[in-house]
């Protein structure tokens, strides 16, 4: 943990996981201590409750409610408008140049490039572009030493079927 | 299948006879033989080879409107995230190449063959590597599943894809019906896939994610993040157009994945090491 606060002083990031914003719940929810199913209920959040966002793990959100905070099952909320500006502002929209509203740059229509309906029916094919990229593939062993560098075990899991 | 076709081809045969239908003297054989043939020709399906070139020709066109992210070592990042998740599939020997696009729209695409790309937009909302690779492997769903030909097959271009099924297109030299095939496959992108296809992907994605070893959780967590989105935000435009609502989307993979992945929510989300290595883009 403190390793990454240093990394992210040093990259000048503001970590998603500590920044604020708030959700609603979207049903009656239980407030754990732990995130885990099986640890102790500190209380019931009925329908509709506004809680603090402080951090995400796994399918768990830590939240803050007026009175307790803990764990709730993370998709039993849904965040407000615009706590996305605070939640997922990694960083990189910044390192990226990227216009926190709307497109950077030109607008809509008057560029012929770009990813907006009309132009993405006239894109004109870049075969070049196409060739440059391969350069950035990369190999089946390649892709398997970055996995065990970041302790990624290939789990076996069937699909999940379909239907509601 | 095989009883249904030749049911088929057996009232086609019926078809092609001439007005005394069950007068077989007068049985028009030739043309009954041309029309078997030509029922064969537009069940012939798109073999692999054959969805890679037409895959290649969208994705130059999808570099054609938005160019590649000028970042080596944030493109090598991704293919290394992508090849690893395309491991754990029933297709791990497709060409697979993943992109990331210099564009600040909101978006991510999959074209047949194994082509995926995905928006500095889109990365820029994403806070782990579980939460890249869980957009990755939902693209990686559309590619494995086929849904972009099946979305060209609804888009009226029978005809066009079983040329390519029968060789009749040749796939250099700008024959002029591959590029038209080409431009539909691209403004398959401004129609979008069918709703149910998304929704399969998203399925398919999550358990994708958690076959390499990574936090199932990626993926929902990225639609939560967009979910929180201003409505009308112009860079999130055609993402939403062209996908189901988010909250569709949560609600059915959350009713999917409660129980079948209690025992993978520790796997990590190298968070670190998605900061890390897109600090590198500096």
């Amino acid at each position: 943990m403190k390793k990454l606060l240093l990394l992210c002083a040093l990259l000048g990031f503001v970590p998603a996981v500590w920044a604020g914003g708030y959700a609603n719940t979207l049903r009656t929810t239980e407030l754990k201590a732990k995130p885990y199913t099986d640890s102790q209920t500190l209380a019931t959040l009925p329908q509709r409750t506004r809680v603090e966002v402080l951090a995400r793990k796994s399918g768990w959100t830590q939240v803050k409610t007026a009175t307790a905070s803990g764990w709730v099952k993370m998709l039993s909320l849904k965040l407000e408008t615009g706590a996305q500006a605070k939640r997922g502002d990694n960083g990189l929209g910044t390192l990226f140049n990227v216009a926190s509203t709307g497109r950077s740059g030109s607008t809509v229509t008057t560029g012929v490039r770009g990813l907006s309906e009309e132009q993405l029916t006239n894109a004109k094919p870049d075969p070049q572009a196409l060739q440059d990229a391969k350069r950035y593939v990369v190999s089946r062993e390649e892709a398997q030493r970055y996995a065990a560098e970041g302790k990624l075990n290939a789990q076996s899991v069937g699909y999940l079927n379909g239907g509601q | 299948m095989k009883t249904k076709q030749t049911i088929f081809m057996l009232c086609l045969l019926g078809a092609a006879f001439s007005a005394g239908a069950f007068d077989f003297g007068k049985v028009d054989w030739k043309k009954a033989a041309e029309t078997v043939k030509k029922v064969q020709k537009a069940n012939a399906e798109v073999n692999e080879p054959q969805e890679i070139t037409l895959g290649e020709g969208i994705a130059s066109n999808l570099l054609g409107a938005a160019p590649l992210l000028d970042n080596p070592e944030v493109q090598m990042y991704v293919n290394r995230i992508g090849r690893w998740l395309a491991m754990q599939t029933e297709r791990p020997d497709l060409p697979w190449q993943f992109g990331v696009l210099d564009d600040s729209d909101v978006n991510a695409f999959a074209a047949p063959g194994g082509y995926v790309f995905i928006t500095k937009g889109l990365l820029a909302q994403m806070n782990s590597e579980a939460e890249l690779a869980g957009v990755l492997a939902h693209e990686i769903s559309h590619v494995l599943r086929k849904h972009h030909l099946q979305a060209l097959k609804k888009g009226a271009q029978t005809e066009l894809l079983s040329d390519l099924a029968n060789d009749a297109i040749r796939n250099k030299g700008g024959d002029p019906r591959l590029t038209k095939l080409v431009s539909a496959g691209t403004e398959v992108y401004a129609r979008g896939l069918d709703k149910n296809d998304e929704f399969e992907a998203d399925r398919m994605g999550v358990v994708i994610a958690a076959r390499a070893g990574y936090d199932p959780y990626g993926l929902p967590a990225v639609l939560q993040t967009l979910q929180a989105i201003k409505p009308g935000d112009s860079s999130f435009a055609l993402m939403f157009k062209t996908h189901p609502a988010l909250a569709d989307r949560l609600s059915l993979l959350e009713q999917k994945m409660s129980g079948p992945f209690a025992g993978l929510e520790n796997q990590p989300d190298l968070a670190p090491r998605f900061l890390q290595a897109l600090g590198a883009a500096k």
